[in-house]
C-alpha cells in the first residue's frame, strides 16, 4: 500500500553484501524486531476485537456473570440498526461533525493562507495557535465548563456584553438549543490548530514557479487562487478533514467533560451513548454490537485515510 | 532582497500579521484565564463582572494538595497557633486541613504510566521501524496499515472486550495494565513516525559498517540509532504528551490505585461548593508541562499528526 | 470513463478502490442522514460490503 522510492531503496540490501554480513540473517533479525510489537498488538486489539465479535451475537450482561449466556444471532444488531435513539444519536454526531468540520477547514485554511505570507513573527505565532491541540480534552473541557458558566463564566460574559442579552439566563451548555453548539465550539477552538498546520504544509508545496507562470498569463489573484492554491492543497485538505472526520466520529472525552451528553440527550454522541451502554447499563452483548458497528465503520473510513496519505506523501 | 512577483506587498504582510496575532489573542485567552484563576481567590474566581486585575493568592494551589473541613470559629479559636503558612491560609477561610489530597498520587500514576508506556513503545517501535523501513517484511503494507487502524479504533469500543480481559488477568486498575494499554495504542504512531525519521538515514552507512564486519545487529544500535536520535526523542515526546492526555480508557478502567490526572482533576471539588482556583491550579500543573514540550517539538508537529506522512 | 471501466474489468487497484470508497463514503451518509430510518437500519451493510471489498481489492495490481 505503501510505495515511496525510500521503501525501494531501503528494502534492498544487495545481495552480494547480504551474504557476507555476519551474525543473523537479515530475515531473523526482521522477524524478531516485528515480531514483539505485532505480539502486543494481537494480544492488545486484535484478541478483544475477536472476543466483541464474538460477544456481539450474545446477551451477555458483566453484571450478571452467573446468568446463562445466548446465542441471540443476529439480534443485537437488528435493534441497534432499528433503533430511532441510536439513529438520533448518529444524527447528533453528524450534526457535531460536519459543522466542527465546516468551521476547522474555513477558520484553519484562511490562517494557513495569512500565515504562508511568512511575516514577521510567524513561528511565534504559529506556536501559540498550536498550543489548545495538544491539550489533555478531558482536562480542558471541564475547564470550558467554567467558562460557559451563566453570569460568572468568560465566554457568557463577553457574549453578554455583546449582545446585550442577560447575563444570569443565558447559558449555553444548560440550553436544548446551545448546547450542540457549544461542544462545537470547544472543538473548533481545539482542533482549527490541526488543520491550519495541514493546510500550511499544502500551501508550501505549491512551488512558486507555478504562481510565476500564471503571473506572466496574467491570471487574476483570484483565479490564481481557484486554479493554482485550491487544486494544488486539496489533497492536504482531504487529509485533514478525513482525519478529523474520524477522530470526532469517536469523540468522547472533551464533550462528556463539556456536557456529559445533556441536556436531554441533545449531546450524546455515538460514544456517550455507547459507553452508557456498555459501562453503565452493563448490556454487554448488545453494547458489543453496537461497538463492531463503529468498528467496521471507523476502519472503513480509515482505508481511505491511508489512501489520502499516500497520495499526499507522493508529493 | 530579491524582488519577486509571488512575494506579496508590504501592507498584505501586515494585515496578515495582524489577522494572526489577533486570532491567537483570542485562542490563547482560554489558557491563560485557567491560569489567572488558579491564583485568585475562590470568591474572586466567581466574581461577576469576570476579574481581571486581582490579588494573587496560592489558596488554589493550597486547596488542591490538602483536604479540609470546616469548623466554626469558637473550635477554630480554640485551637494552637497555625504552625505553616499554608495551614495559616486554611484557618483564614475558616477551615482546617484534615490530610493530604490525592492530587499529588494520581499526578505521579500520569507520571508513572507516561514515562513507563513511552519507554516501552520506543523499545517496541524503534525495532519494528527498523525492520519496516530495511528489511523484506512478508505483507508489510498489510501490517503497517493494521497497525494504524488499531488507533484509529473507538476508546470506548475497545475499552468493553479490554475490561472484560483485564478483569480476567487481574490488569484491571493496575499500573502494568495502563502502560501494556498506552504502549499498543501508541505503538502505531511509533512505528510508522520512526519509520520516516530511518528512511531519511542513508542506507550506505550501515552497508559500509556491514562490509567492516558488523553484525546487522551493531550496525543497528551503533550506527541507525544514534542518527536517528533526534526522530526518536520527537516520537517519545509525541508518545508521551498522548499517554498523559488519555482520558476514555483512564476513567473506565481505573479508579483507585492506577488513576491518572485526567479523571480526577475534573472531580476535585471544594468545601461546599466547586472549588474552581483549586481545579485550574490541577489544571496549570498538568498541562504547563505540555505547553513546553510543544514549543520544544515545533519543528516536528506537522509529522507527529500525520503520522510521518507530511514532513515538511 | 471508459478507461474506468476497463480498469474494473481487469480488475485494477485504481478504479475498484474507488468503488469501495464511494461504498464507504455511501454508507456512512446513510448512518448519520436525518431523513429515513430505512436507510440507517441498512447503512451498516453498506459499509461492511465497503470495507471488505476495499481491504480485497488493495491487493489487485495497480
Amino acid at each position: 500500500m505503501i510505495h515511496t522510492p525510500m521503501d525501494k531503496i531501503a528494502e534492498a540490501t544487495p545481495e552480494p553484501l547480504a551474504r557476507k554480513v555476519r551474525g543473523l540473517s537479515d530475515r531473523a533479525i526482521a522477524w524478531i524486531f516485528v515480531a514483539p510489537s505485532i505480539f502486543l498488538l494481537l494480544a492488545v486489539n486484535i484478541f478483544p476485537l475477536i472476543w466483541t465479535i464474538r460477544l456481539s451475537f450474545t446477551n451477555y450482561k458483566v453484571n450478571r456473570p452467573n446468568r446463562e449466556i445466548d446465542f441471540v444471532g443476529l439480534r443485537n444488531y437488528e435493534r441497534i440498526l432499528t433503533d430511532s435513539d441510536t439513529w438520533m444519536t448518529m444524527q447528533a454526531t453528524a450534526h457535531f461533525l460536519i459543522w466542527t468540520i465546516v468551521l476547522q477547514v474555513l477558520i484553519g485554511f484562511a490562517l494557513a493562507y495569512l500565515l504562508n505570507m511568512k511575516f514577521k513573527g510567524n513561528d511565534m505565532w504559529t506556536t501559540i495557535i498550536v498550543f489548545p491541540m495538544m491539550l489533555s480534552p478531558a482536562v480542558v473541557g471541564n475547564f470550558w465548563t467554567f467558562l460557559y458558566q451563566p453570569q460568572i463564566g468568560l465566554f457568557n460574559y463577553v457574549v453578554t456584553f455583546f449582545t446585550g442579552g442577560d447575563p444570569s439566563s443565558f447559558s449555553m451548555i444548560g440550553d436544548v438549543q446551545l448546547a450542540s453548539w457549544a461542544i462545537v465550539i470547544v472543538d473548533t477552538w481545539m482542533w482549527t490548530p490541526f488543520v491550519m498546520l495541514i493546510c500550511l504544509a499544502g500551501l508550501r508545496s505549491i512551488p512558486d514557479s507555478i504562481y510565476e507562470a500564471a503571473e506572466c498569463d496574467r491570471a487574476s489573484k483570484w483565479r490564481q487562487f481557484w486554479t493554482i492554491t485550491i487544486p494544488m492543497a486539496l489533497p492536504f485538505l482531504m487529509l485533514a478533514v478525513l482525519f478529523r472526520g474520524i477522530e470526532n466520529f469517536k469523540m468522547f472525552d472533551l464533550v462528556v467533560q463539556l456536557t456529559g451528553g445533556g441536556p436531554g440527550n441533545t449531546t450524546t454522541l455515538t460514544s456517550i451513548d455507547l459507553k452508557r451502554e456498555a459501562f453503565e447499563k452493563w448490556r454487554t452483548g448488545y453494547s458489543s454490537a453496537y461497538a463492531v458497528t463503529l468498528f467496521v465503520t471507523v476502519f472503513g473510513l480509515a482505508s481511505i485515510y491511508v489512501k489520502a496519505l499516500n497520495k499526499v506523501k507522493e508529493r | 532582497m530579491s524582488f519577486s512577483v509571488t512575494e506579496p506587498s508590504v501592507a498584505t504582510k501586515w494585515f496578515a500579521g495582524t489577522a494572526v496575532m489577533l486570532y491567537a489573542i483570542i485562542t490563547i485567552l482560554p489558557l491563560m484565564w485557567i491560569i489567572a484563576t488558579g491564583f485568585k481567590s475562590p470568591a474572586d474566581s466567581i466574581a461577576y463582572p469576570p476579574k481581571v486585575v486581582f490579588e494573587p493568592t496560592l489558596e488554589g494551589y493550597v486547596n488542591l494538595f490538602t483536604q479540609r473541613t470546616r469548623l466554626n470559629q469558637d473550635d477554630l479559636d480554640a485551637l494552637p497557633p497555625p504552625e505553616t503558612w499554608y495551614d495559616e491560609m486554611v484557618r483564614e477561610q475558616g477551615q482546617v486541613i484534615t490530610g493530604r489530597s490525592r492530587y499529588g498520587e494520581r499526578f505521579m500514576n500520569s507520571v508513572i504510566i507516561g514515562f513507563g508506556s513511552t519507554f516501552l513503545c520506543m523499545v517496541l517501535g524503534t525495532a519494528a521501524a527498523y525492520a519496516f523501513s530495511r528489511f523484506r517484511v512478508p505483507l508489510k503494507d498489510d501490517l503497517l496499515f493494521f497497525i494504524l487502524s488499531t488507533r484509529m479504533m473507538p476508546p470506548i469500543a475497545v475499552a468493553i472486550p479490554i475490561f472484560l480481559m483485564f478483569r480476567q488477568l487481574g490488569l484491571n486498575d493496575t499500573h502494568l495494565g495502563m502502560i501494556l494499554l498506552y504502549t499498543a495504542v501508541n505503538l502505531s504512531l511509533s512505528v510508522w513516525l520512526l519509520k520516516g525519521f530511518i528512511d531519511e538515514i542513508p542506507v550506505e552507512y550501515e552497508e559500509a559498517a556491514l562490509i567492516d564486519g558488523y553484525t546487522r545487529f551493531q550496525a543497528f544500535y551503533k550506527v541507525v540509532l544514534p542518527q536517528a536520535a533526534t526522530g526518536i526523542a520527537s516520537t517519545a515526546i509525541f508518545c508521551l504528551i498522548f499517554a498523559w492526555n488519555e482520558y476514555a480508557f483512564a476513567v473506565l478502567l481505573t479508579s483507585g490505585t492506577a488513576q491518572t490526572a485526567p479523571p480526577f482533576i475534573p472531580t476535585i471539588i471544594g468545601v461546599g461548593g466547586k472549588d474552581w482556583p483549586a481545579v485550574a491550579a490541577g489544571a496549570t500543573i498538568f498541562l504547563v508541562p505540555v505547553m513546553v514540550f510543544t514549543i520544544l517539538l515545533r519543528k516536528h508537529l506537522l509529522r507527529g499528526i500525520t503520522f510521518g506522512a507530511v514532513r515538511k | 470513463m471508459s478507461s474506468f471501466i476497463n480498469g474494473l474489468l481487469r480488475l485494477r487497484r485504481g478504479p475498484w478502490e474507488m468503488v469501495a470508497s464511494t461504498l464507504i463514503a455511501l454508507g456512512v451518509i446513510m448512518l448519520m442522514q436525518p431523513f429515513a430510518l430505512a436507510l440507517f437500519t441498512y447503512s451498516f451493510i453498506v459499509t461492511l460490503t465497503g470495507t471488505v471489498t476495499f481491504i480485497i481489492v488493495s491487493h489487485f495490481p495497480e
